[in-house]
């Protein structure tokens, strides 16, 4: 590629903590071209090639380099994020996948479907009566731990302790990585600590759920699962269920406060739930964007692409492309659309989707049914609008029904 | 054992072929290949296989 023809793509500062992936300057950059520059590569900007790009063959996970582009080389979350599954590849990264892929089969988590709605119906009737509430510290936080606790077996009393880690060790998937390292570096010790003390006891007293088949699997194949494996899995399933699902559905919910008719409609129509979930991922995920790195040098779409470039591929951007669907720009959990970007793709596609799907859809259609007009009755504090994006604090009224 | 899988749906992730390496395959073009009657020893890797697909569109005729 020329010059002259890579200068017209943009440029995008994602660094800034003030950057938004939803702003105008993303929509002109998606416009002028497919991708854009970024201080830590390429960004991706359009449906066909971030779908293309999600399964590349001459690409890879990328997340693996994320600590270092933070200037992090070493330290307990540097050494569990580059062997964990996301960040492994090819035969290591096939090994480890068939081990955790049983315990997250869609049988296994249409089990626990009753057990979602026993717990969403007991964290709202906590607030219900009083017409408000913060939607983060009083449901989405402890729905999505709560959820863990049940696929783990541990009691739902561990919440809090669970959340606060997994709030910590998410400070390391945004853009204010390297000041937060201290207290992430702490949360990682003590999910070790948790991870060990679980696995001790399935070891101890074996089961058939999560923990006590990766315990299992151990025991019986230390060759195909070793125990730092099995443990760094533990952490990821810990890690990777509640902080995604937490900010997944606090994004849920400021879309359908932007969205009162939606709202009303999915009160009067539950089974738009589902559809309501893959709306809200096309159009406000928590995960904006991920990863590719180049394992080799190669052209796509007259860009050539050296080995070791970081690609970002920006889910959302591409999801909502005008020139990828109709309407891409509208919330509408009644349209057909294509499908999103919010669980990624290739091989590394969220392992935890069946029951984010589940959990999500549970959740969804119960507060639609129980609480009517939700709005704004406070500031809401937001995450960084890049990496992996969410509220801390959103400050919720609504009619009770 | 006799297996399809929907295209229409296929966003060929490749967790077949992470799960049931003997069945399920990329070829040169990225197309996924598979074994549309395969040997019942294979069963189990199959039906790990039809359960880890994101998309679902695996299907065991029997």
């Amino acid at each position: 590629m020329t010059d002259a023809a890579l200068a017209e793509a943009a440029f995008l500062n994602v660094a800034d903590p003030d950057f938004s992936i939803r702003s105008q300057q993303v929509k002109d950059a998606r416009a002028l071209n497919w991708y854009a520059h970024t201080p830590y590569g390429l960004a991706v900007l359009r449906y066909d090639e971030v779908q293309k790009m999600l399964r590349h063959p001459k690409l890879r996970q990328g997340s693996h380099l994320w600590p270092q582009h933070n200037g992090v080389t070493e330290g307990k979350f540097a050494t569990w994020w580059c062997n964990m599954l996301l960040c492994v590849e090819g035969d290591t990264h096939a090994r480890l996948r068939r081990m955790a892929n049983p315990a997250f089969s869609p049988k296994l988590i249409a089990d626990l479907q009753p057990k979602f709605q026993v717990l969403a119906n007991r964290l709202i009737d906590a607030f219900i009566d009083r017409g408000e509430c913060d939607f983060i510290a009083e449901f989405t936080e402890p729905y999505a731990t709560g959820v863990i606790c049940d696929l783990l077996g541990l009691p739902f009393e561990k919440w809090r302790e669970l959340a606060d880690i997994a709030a910590d060790m998410g400070l390391a998937l945004g853009v204010t990585f390297k000041e937060d390292l201290p207290k992430i570096e702490a949360a990682v010790a003590r999910l070790f600590d948790y991870a060990e003390e679980l696995a001790a006891d399935r070891e101890a007293h074996p089961s058939e759920d999560f923990i006590g088949l990766l315990v299992k699997a151990n025991r019986e194949n230390p060759d195909q699962l070793s125990r730092q494996e099995m443990l760094d899995m533990i952490v990821l399933a810990i890690f990777g269920g509640i902080d995604t699902t937490r900010n997944q559905i606090g994004l849920a919910m400021d879309m359908f406060v932007q969205h009162p008719d939606q709202w009303a409609l999915l009160g009067q129509r539950p089974d738009l739930a589902k559809a309501a979930v893959e709306e809200v991922m096309r159009t406000r995920p928590t995960t904006t964007w991920v990863t590719r790195a180049a394992t080799e040098d190669f052209e796509f779409q007259g860009l050539k692409i050296a080995e070791g470039t970081t690609l970002h591929l920006w889910g959302q951007a591409a999801a909502m492309d005008p020139a990828a669907m109709e309407n891409a720009e509208t919330f509408d959990i009644t349209a057909a659309r294509k499908p999103h970007f919010g669980f990624g793709g290739g091989t590394h596609h969220c392992l935890g989707h069946f029951i984010a799907r589940g959990d999500m859809t549970a959740a969804l259609a119960l507060m639609a049914a129980r609480m009517k007009n939700p709005r704004y009755a406070g500031e809401v504090v937001w995450l960084p609008d890049s990496g992996n994006t969410g509220a801390v604090t959103m400050p919720l009224a609504f009619d009770k029904v | 054992m006799k297996l399809h899988v929907d295209m229409s749906i296929c966003l060929l992730h490749g967790q077949c072929v992470i799960a049931a390496p003997q069945v399920f395959s990329f070829n040169a073009d990225g197309g996924l290949v598979w074994l549309a009657d395969c040997d019942e020893s294979l069963r189990a890797d199959v039906e790990a296989a039809a359960d880890a697909c994101p998309e679902q569109a695996i299907v065991i005729d029997g």
